[in-house]
């Protein structure tokens, strides 16, 4: 009983303390003379400012810090300079695969989410009886835990009870090639990741999708029917322009996704031969080596990576992102 | 500001109502009621009584937790010194424990393994009780009684930083009824890899019948596999059988390149090839040791703790084969028990560590400890892996862990990433790998 108190005093505690630094700070705030609306704003989202200062900005700088020293997680760091950056583009044996393998895999499956998402979220967007009841059975796959998701691929790529062989069987017939062993032939790791990414599809970026189609306005569409449009004229011409702002963000937030991918692939455990997946690496770096520089100068690629297409997804965002409000100059 | 206030304590309200303990299962049921508290920092406090709480952390799943706490229980009701409280969680268990440890919150007492002792131990982060044993009297203190492999993982410069609580020596798990099918006799104390390679081939049948080099043998029919092997056993095991090491004593080399090494992994790699171990695929579709369970392997290598002989009919635990030579050695899975240096109450941990590896040696196989090992007690003590005892306690005698060092687990990544996943997945040829994984792996050892 006795260490419950303990936790639950030390859960009364922290907001009391948030409580008296917001009133400190609006007091500092009125004191060197803001309005009182600006000390107030300022003083209610404090505890978020302190919790984004403690718990994100502090570790986010540590480990860009860390990055540059050889250090262990039971500290002890010294600092090193370039060195990790160095060891990684020039003499690490997993780096390169690694960055191959996840660009790859964030390459490849963003598209098939995106566009299986937007293909799902159409259907779900007719008006027919029960469409709820479908809605829900399209989320349903979000709800599952991702080891669940895996465990049930698994099953699924087993080469001899699997319904993917079974399926891809006609196939492999007419290639005259042998069954793939999905997890242990590096050349069918990717292949098969990719197909493992349809999961992605259903659940939030469907309803994200269903959202954004329900905002397209009817009168768009009657009017592009007058004309005698075609269904896939419609969808090419007034679905796609009036979505594309959510195309946008389902694939910037697809592909910082894909980059990110860990869980799935830390449980199948396919061959390493293809190369292992960054965060893995960060992952293994960090924690079974023990190597905090390494791990996070791994980390901080894998950022700079996501960065780099992030701005370059959204700098060609001009060129096929359609705004309402927009003046074409 | 009333408004203000308003805001905040609402926002309390919602906290309190949002949180939940996310300290995972916290074991403390029986006795140890009202004495114990976790109070985040470095675990131990006085309780009301005169005893001290001392943290025990460990990954004992649901029914090994109970089975402990059971145990718990009898020590701290003995005990007028500490009392100890079980946290047990398997999932993420190292992680959790790094980052305990590395946040000055870590239990006073913790399990743990032979690769991440080494790596504790020369981080510092184990407390060196080498003076402490030599002074005890204690059973489970007498460094001498204790097989030779089995400290090695908590041992750094002449110092002790641990104790071993198992010693677990890989065993060859036969099924006797398919032996008796094919007419092949069980392994004794005698058997070389030559041996068990007649038999793994006597045990491999086809669907008409056929064996391995019979006329009409159909390797794409093969009903019954000899034996199976998917990067377990360790291939430095086999090394060790023909003469060889992976690491040099002084830690200077990796001499995976002299002709011991070489054949011993070329005899690897040619089992991985041979029809008569069942292709990766096959492993990886139908399940590793499910396929020994359901009877399409006739043998397996396997922990000596693995349930194997216990559960399936008719399995019983041999020793492995020597090597061509006569060099008998297995691995060994070496598993104990630390103390945090920064634990608040040394004395108590110390007392609580020796009581309770003593008493895990009586309750799990194999325990590190010669003067355990007799084969009378330990067949009372484990009476449905009775008929495999002798041979497991045989094994112990040249039982041994891998050499670990602080660096392992780079080098382990690249003995699996460069040289045995290729020979498992990839069908390599080791001979061709050789020479660019011997210069990585030296390089991790510098």
């Amino acid at each position: 009983m006795e260490h419950y108190i303990g936790a639950l005093i030390r859960w009364v505690l922290a907001p009391v303390v948030l409580i008296i630094a917001a009133i400190g700070l609006y007091w500092l705030f009125r004191a060197i003379g803001w309005s009182k609306r600006q000390a107030m704003g300022l003083a209610i989202v404090s505890p978020w400012i302190i919790g984004f200062v403690v718990f994100t900005a502090y570790p986010l700088l540590q480990s860009l810090y860390l990055s540059f020293t050889e250090s262990n997680i039971f500290g002890g760091s010294k600092w090193v300079g370039l060195k990790n950056f160095n060891r990684l583009f020039t003499a690490d044996i997993e780096f390169w695969s690694s960055v191959r393998i996840t660009l790859l895999y964030a390459l490849l499956s963003t598209p098939v989410g995106v566009i299986g998402a937007l293909l799902i979220a159409m259907l779900l967007n007719n008006r027919i009886r029960g469409i709820g009841t479908y809605r829900t059975i399209y989320f349903l796959p979000a709800v599952l835990p991702e080891v669940a998701v895996a465990l049930l691929w698994r099953w699924m790529f087993n080469s001899e009870s699997g319904i993917i062989n079974f399926v891809l069987s006609p196939l492999f017939k007419l290639t005259g090639s042998g069954v793939p062993d999905w997890f242990g032939d590096p050349d069918y790791v990717l292949p098969a990741f990719i197909i493992m990414s349809v999961w992605g599809i259903f659940g939030t970026n469907t309803v994200v999708f269903l959202a954004g189609l329900q905002g397209v306005p009817r009168s768009l569409y009657e009017a592009a029917e007058i004309d005698g449009a075609t269904a896939f004229r419609k969808f090419i011409h007034v679905t796609v322009p009036q979505i594309s702002p959510v195309i946008l963000l389902q694939v910037i937030m697809g592909m910082i996704g894909a980059l990110q991918v860990f869980t799935i692939a830390m449980f199948v455990r396919p061959t390493t031969g293809a190369g292992k997946f960054m965060n893995q690496l960060v992952y293994e770096r960090g924690f079974a080596q023990l190597k905090m520089g390494e791990a996070s100068a791994v980390a901080w690629v894998l950022f700079v990576i996501i960065l780099l297409l992030t701005l370059l997804i959204l700098r060609s965002s001009p060129l096929w992102v359609h705004y309402e409000s927009e003046v074409k100059r | 500001m009333l408004m203000l206030v308003f805001v905040m304590l609402a926002s309390v309200f919602l906290a309190a109502c949002g949180s939940s303990n996310s300290n995972g299962v916290n074991q403390n049921s029986g006795n140890s009621s009202g004495t114990n508290t976790s109070s985040g920092s470095s675990g131990s406090s006085v309780s009301s009584g005169s005893k001290v709480t001392i943290r025990l952390a460990t990954w004992a799943g649901e029914n090994e937790a109970k089975e402990l706490q059971q145990i718990l229980d009898e020590l701290n009701a003995k005990s007028d010194i500490y009392e100890i409280v079980q946290d047990s969680n398997p999932a993420e268990y190292d992680t959790r424990l790094i980052t305990q440890l590395s946040g000055n919150s870590g239990p006073d007492l913790f399990w743990v393994s032979a690769q991440r002792a080494a790596q504790f131990a020369a981080e510092g982060i184990m407390l060196d009780i080498t003076d402490q044993l030599n002074a005890s009297g204690h059973d489970a203190a007498k460094v001498d009684d204790y097989y030779d492999g089995s400290l090695m993982p908590f041992s750094r410069d002449g110092r002790i930083y641990g104790l071993p609580w198992l010693q677990q020596p890989v065993m060859l798990y036969v099924n006797k009824s398919l032996f008796d099918e094919a007419g092949v006799e069980y392994p004794d104390g005698t058997w070389t890899w030559a041996d068990f390679m007649d038999a793994a081939n006597r045990l491999t049948i086809d669907d008409s019948g056929h064996h391995p080099g019979d006329p009409g043998f159909n390797a794409d029919a093969i009903k019954q596999w000899g034996f199976t092997l998917n990067g377990w056993p360790p291939s430095q095991m086999f090394i060790w059988q023909n003469g060889g090491e992976v690491i040099l004593e002084d830690f200077s080399e990796s001499p995976i390149d002299t002709p011991e090494a070489v054949e011993a992994l070329k005899f690897y790699a040619e089992l991985i090839n041979s029809p008569v171990t069942p292709s990766q695929q096959v492993i990886r579709d139908r399940g590793f040791d499910q396929m020994f369970r359901n009877k399409q392997v006739a043998m397996f290598m396997g922990g000596a703790a693995d349930d194997l002989d216990s559960t399936v009919e008719n399995v019983q635990a041999f020793m492995v084969p020597a090597g061509n030579g006569g060099i008998k050695a297995t691995f060994a899975d070496v598993l104990g028990m630390a103390i945090n240096k920064k634990t608040k109450e040394p004395d108590a941990a110390f007392a609580a560590l020796l009581d309770l590896t003593d008493a895990i040696h009586h309750w799990k196989i194999m325990p590190p400890r010669k003067s355990l090992s007799d084969l009378a007690s330990l067949q009372e003590l484990h009476p449905k892996k009775a008929h495999s005892l002798e041979a497991i306690i045989a094994s112990m005698e040249f039982a041994k862990p891998y050499r670990y060092f602080d660096n392992y687990p780079e080098w382990d990544n690249v003995y699996w990433t460069q040289l045995m996943d290729p020979i498992v997945n990839g069908g390599a040829d080791p001979e061709g790998l050789i020479p660019n994984v011997k210069r990585l792996l030296d390089e991790t050892l510098k």
